[in-house]
C-alpha cells in the first residue's frame, strides 16, 4: 500500500494525528498495528529527546519512544493548528 | 483425564492439581500478583521485559495445588523477541486449566488486543483487572462487570501491589469457568482461509485441538517464528498450504496482518468503551517529572549527576562499616575463635584464622555498602526510570550502533552481570543482542565495588570516591567504544529498531524495594559462604603447600608456597603496569572465581600471617570493642552523609586514620598509580564465572570464549596504559 497522506515525522511537536496506514516496507510494522497504530488511531507528539532523537509519543494511552525515521512511513492525517 | 499427545507431551494431571497460566502485556503487574498469592519473591520492576524467563509457584487452595506460571510480558502472541516467543511456546505446548490475562485498566484498549487474541485458544479465561489505583489517579472509572459481560468471563478488579482483590481469584484458579464463546468476527474471505487450516490441522495429531485455531491465523497473518516451528517439527504441509492461502488472499488485495491487527482493535475499542463510558483527562505526576527528568537539556546532565549521587553515597556511607567489619569485628572474632581452637590442633587455628576469616570476613566487610548499591539500584528499577534512562541516552547508543534499550541491561550490570545478560532477551534484533551481551562484563558489576572501595580508601584518601566514581565511568566508556567497534564488524545491527515503553512512574514501596535491597545482600552474603569461602579454602590450601623441600605444610612462607611459586612465575606480565608483585598478580588467579575474590585473597595472604596467632579473646571483651567500633562506623556514615553533596576535592590526605587492616597493608604494597592500574586490571578482565556460563548459554561458547580472551587483552593494555600516564603524575 502507498500512501499519499502527511507522513508522522512532519507533524510538530504537541500535535495529534490520525493514522491512516503504515507503509509495508516499514521494518516496525506488525510491532506498531499490534501496538494500536491501526488506522483510525490518535497519535500525540509530546517531546524529542536529547540532540532531538527518538520522540515521544503517546497512542492509545501508552507512552512510546520512537525514532524520526520511523515515523517517516507512517501516514496520518492531520490538520496544521489541530493541537 | 484425557492427555492428548503434543510437541511436547503434557503430562498426565491429577484431579487435584490446576495449571494456570499467567499472561498479560509487560510491566501490568503479572509478577506482583503471583508474588502476592504465592507469597514468592520474584523479581519485579517498573519497565518492559523484568520477567524473561518462565517460572513457577505454587498455591493451595479449597484442597487444590494451584500451579502459576509467570510468563515474560507480550504485547501479542505473535513474537518478536525471544521473551515473548518463551510464552508463547508456554500457551502452545501446556493444555492450561486457565488462563489468566492480567490487564492494565488504565490502557485497556491495548491490553484487550492480546486479550482478544488469548480467546482464540478457547481455554478457560479470567480476567485480573490490575493496577485500579493508577487509573483511578488517571480519571478514568473502570466498570469490571461491564468488561465481564461485554467478554463474556470473570473479571476481577485488584491492586496488585497492595493485594487488594487478589484473593479473589483465587476460587476460579480451583475451579475455572466455562470457556467464553466470544470471538473477534473477521472478514468472511478470512475466516474461510482460517477454516480450511483448522480443518486441515485436524491431521496433525501433535498439534493440541485448542491450539489450532490460533495456528491458523498466525500461519496466515505471517509469523516467521511459528512457520519454523511447525516446518521442523513435521508439519510442512500445513505451513504450505497456508502459504497458498496467503497469495490467494493477496490477490484479492487482502492482508491478514492488518485485517487482523484492525478488526481486534475496533473491537478492543469498542469494549474498551463499554467498560469506560466516559473519562476526563487529568495531568499526571508523571507528566510533571517528565518535564524535567526528559528535558532536551538537562535531562542527561540530572541523569549522569544521579549516578554520581549514587555511587558516592555507597562509598562514603559505606566505607566506615568495612573499617568496622574489617578492624574490630574480625578481630574479634579471630580472638573468640582463638580461644575456642586453642585445644585443637594448630592448622585449625591456621585455617579459621589466617585464612576463611581474612579472607570471607574482608569480603563481608562490603554488606553495608552493597545494601545502599542494591537498595539505589531497586529505586531505579521500581520507580519508572529505568525506560527514560534508555530514551535519554538512546541517540548516544546509537551512535556506537546499538539503540536505547539496550542500555537496561548496561545499567542492570551495575548490580550484578549475569541478569543482565539475560536481560538482553528483550532486544528485538538477535544482533544488537549479541554486540550488547558481549560488551556487558565491562560494566562494574557490585562484586568489583569492594575492590575499588578498599583500594580507593588506602591509596587515594579523600579523592576516594571520585576514584570509584571513574571506574564506572571507565568501564562504561570502553563498554561502548567496543559496541561501536563490534558494530562495524558485525553487519545488520541497525536494521530492525525497537519500540521502547515509557510506563508511568510509580513511587517503589517501600517494602518492595527492601525486599529487593535484601535479596541480593543475601545472596551475596550466601556466595561469601559458599563459592567465597571455598575459593578461600583452596587458595588457603594452595598458600599451604611447600614446593621445595625442607618446609612443612602450612608452616612455608607464602612466597615459598605452590601458590606463592605460580605468582611469581606470571608476575612480570604485570611489569609495565606496576603492580608485579607476586601478592598482587596471585590475587588475580582466583578473582577469575568471582571478582570479590581478589580482595579475599589480598586480605588472606597480607593478614593471614598476622592474623594466625590473635590473642584470645573473652566474650566480654570482645563485647566492648565491638561495641566501641560500630559507634565509631555510625558515627562516621552520619558524617560522610554530608560529603556525598560535597565537590570532589583532589588533594589525596593519607589521614593515619585506624581503618581495615587490609588497608593499612595496601597503603604499603602499592604506588598510587599502581594500585590505580590494579583496579583498572580488575574492571576490565574476565568476569567472574557465572557470567561467562551465562554468555555462553545465551550466545554459545565460542563467543563466551572470543569475550574473555579479548577482555583479557584490553585490561592488560589500558593498565598499562594507565600505569605508564600515572606514574609521573600521582
Ligand atoms: N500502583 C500500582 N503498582 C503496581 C500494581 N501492580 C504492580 N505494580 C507495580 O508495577 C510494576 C510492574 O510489576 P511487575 O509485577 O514487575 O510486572 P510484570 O507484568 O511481571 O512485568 P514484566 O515481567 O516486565 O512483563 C512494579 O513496579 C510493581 O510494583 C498495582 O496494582 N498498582
Ligand atoms: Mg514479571
Amino acid at each position: 500500500m502507498l500512501f499519499v497522506g502527511t507522513s508522522l515525522a512532519s507533524v510538530p511537536l504537541g500535535h495529534s494525528a490520525t493514522v491512516e496506514g503504515i507503509d509495508r516496507r516499514h521494518p516496525l510494522r506488525k510491532r506498531l498495528l499490534e501496538l494500536g497504530f491501526v488506522p483510525g488511531a490518535r497519535v500525540t507528539l509530546v517531546r524529542a529527546a536529547p540532540m532531538g532523537d527518538p520522540l515521544e509519543l503517546i497512542a492509545g494511552g501508552t507512552h512510546f519512544a520512537l525514532r524520526r525515521k520511523d515515523l517517516e512511513l507512517i501516514f496520518v492525517e492531520y490538520t496544521e493548528g489541530a493541537a | 483425564m484425557l492427555t492428548i499427545p503434543t510437541l511436547n507431551a503434557v503430562p498426565p494431571r491429577d484431579a487435584r492439581e490446576r495449571v494456570v497460566l499467567v499472561l498479560g502485556n509487560p510491566n501490568v503487574g503479572k509478577t506482583t500478583l503471583i508474588n502476592a498469592l504465592a507469597g514468592t519473591n520474584m523479581t519485579v520492576g517498573n519497565w518492559s521485559g523484568v520477567t524473561v524467563e518462565k517460572r513457577e509457584a505454587k498455591v493451595y487452595f479449597a484442597g487444590k495445588a494451584i500451579h502459576l506460571t509467570d510468563l515474560p510480558g507480550a504485547y501479542s502472541l505473535s513474537p518478536n523477541t525471544p521473551e515473548e516467543l518463551i510464552t508463547r511456546t508456554a500457551l502452545l505446548e501446556a493444555a492450561p486449566d486457565l488462563i489468566l490475562n492480567v490487564l492494565d485498566a488504565g490502557n485497556l484498549e491495548r491490553n484487550l488486543y492480546l486479550t482478544l487474541q488469548a480467546l482464540e485458544f478457547g481455554l478457560p479465561m479470567v480476567i485480573a483487572l490490575n493496577l485500579m489505583d493508577e487509573a483511578a489517579d488517571k480519571g478514568m472509572t473502570v466498570n469490571a462487570a461491564a468488561l465481564s459481560q461485554a467478554i463474556g468471563i470473570p473479571v476481577i478488579p485488584m491492586v496488585a501491589s497492595s493485594g487488594r482483590g487478589v484473593k479473589d481469584l483465587l476460587r476460579f484458579m480451583a475451579e475455572p469457568p466455562a470457556p467464553t464463546q466470544t470471538r473477534p468476527t473477521y472478514p468472511l474471505a478470512l475466516e474461510s482461509a482460517a477454516h480450511q487450516l483448522e480443518a486441515a490441522a485436524q491431521a496433525f495429531e501433535k498439534l493440541l485441538p485448542h491450539t489450532r485455531r490460533y495456528v491458523a491465523l498466525n500461519l496466515l497473518e505471517g509469523d516467521a517464528s511459528l512457520r519454523s516451528k511447525l516446518t521442523i517439527t513435521g508439519h510442512g504441509a500445513l505451513v504450505a498450504q497456508s502459504d497458498g492461502l496467503t497469495q490467494a488472499l493477496a490477490s484479492t488485495n487482502l492482508e491478514p496482518l492488518l485485517e487482523l491487527a484492525e478488526v481486534r482493535y475496533s473491537e478492543a475499542n469498542r469494549i474498551a468503551r463499554l467498560a469506560i463510558p466516559s473519562f476526563e483527562h487529568r495531568r499526571t505526576l508523571t507528566e510533571r517529572i517528565d518535564r524535567w527528568a526528559l528535558h532536551p537539556y538537562l535531562g542527561i546532565p540530572l541523569f549522569l549527576l544521579s549516578m554520581l549521587l549514587v555511587f558516592r553515597l555507597t562509598f562514603s556511607v559505606g566505607a566506615p562499616f568495612v573499617n568496622f567489619i574489617g578492624g574490630p569485628l574480625q578481630e574479634t572474632l579471630s580472638g573468640w575463635a582463638a580461644a575456642l581452637l586453642q585445644p585443637l590442633p594448630s592448622v585449625f587455628g591456621a585455617l579459621v584464622n589466617g585464612a576463611l576469616i581474612p579472607g570471607v570476613g574482608t569480603v563481608l566487610a562490603f554488606v553495608p555498602t552493597l545494601l545502599i548499591l542494591y537498595l539505589a539500584m531497586s529505586f531505579l528499577e521500581d520507580s519508572g526510570y529505568m525506560a527514560r534512562a534508555a530514551f535519554l541516552m538512546d541517540r548516544t547508543m546509537r551512535s556506537v550502533g546499538l539503540d536505547g534499550k539496550a542500555f537496561i541491561p548496561m545499567i542492570l550490570g551495575f548490580g550484578c552481570n549475569v541478569p543482565a545478560v539475560y536481560a538482553t532477551r528483550t532486544l528485538e534484533n538477535p544482533k544488537a543482542r549479541l554486540i550488547t551481551t558481549m560488551i556487558l562484563p565491562f560494566m562494574s558489576c557490585s562484586a568489583r565495588l569492594p575492590v575499588y572501595v578498599i583500594f580507593s580508601a588506602a591509596l587515594f584518601g579523600s579523592a576516594g570516591s571520585t576514584v570509584v566514581w571513574a571506574m564506572y565511568v571507565l568501564g562504561t566508556s570502553v563498554a561502548l567504544l567496543f559496541a561501536a567497534v563490534l558494530s562495524t564488524r558485525i553487519k545488520g545491527v541497525q536494521d530492525i529498531p525497537g519500540v521502547l515503553e515509557l510506563p508511568p512512574y510509580r513511587l517503589p514501596s517501600a517494602s518492595v524495594m527492601w525486599k529487593h535491597g535484601v535479596n541480593r545482600t543475601r545472596s551475596f552474603v550466601r556466595r561469601a559462604g559458599t563459592t567465597i569461602a571455598t575459593t578461600v579454602a583452596v587458595v588457603w590450601l594452595t598458600l599451604s603447600i611447600p614446593v621445595s623441600t625442607g618446609q612443612g605444610f602450612a608452616t612455608v612462607a607464602p612466597r615459598d608456597s605452590l601458590f606463592g611459586e605460580i605468582s611469581s612465575a606470571l608476575a612480570p606480565v604485570f611489569a609495565p603496569a606496576g603492580f608485579d608483585t607476586w601478592q598482587a598478580t596471585g590475587a588475580l588467579i582466583p578473582a577469575f572465581v568471582a571478582k570479590e575474590v581478589a580482595i579475599s585473597t589480598l586480605g588472606q595472604i597480607y593478614l593471614g600471617e598476622q592474623a594466625s596467632s590473635p590473642a584470645p579473646l573473652t566474650a566480654l571483651e570482645g563485647l566492648t570493642r565491638l561495641g566501641n567500633g560500630l559507634l565509631e562506623a555510625l558515627r562516621g556514615a552520619g558524617a560522610s552523609l554530608l560529603e556525598v553533596f560535597a565537590p570532589p576535592s583532589l588533594n589525596a590526605d593519607p589521614s593515619s586514620e585506624r581503618g581495615n587492616p587490609l588497608t593499612a597493608a595496601l597503603s604499603k604494597a602499592f604506588s598510587p598509580a599502581a594500585g590505580l592500574a590494579y583496579l583498572v586490571f580488575v574492571l576490565l578482565y574476565t568476569p567472574c564465572i557465572a557470567t561467562v556460563g551465562a554468555i555462553a548459554n545465551e550466545q554459545g561458547r565460542r563467543i563466551a570464549w572470543i569475550t574473555v580472551g579479548y577482555q583479557l587483552l584490553t585490561a592488560w593494555l589500558l593498565a598499562v596504559l594507565t600505569f605508564q600516564i600515572f606514574r609521573h603524575l600521582l
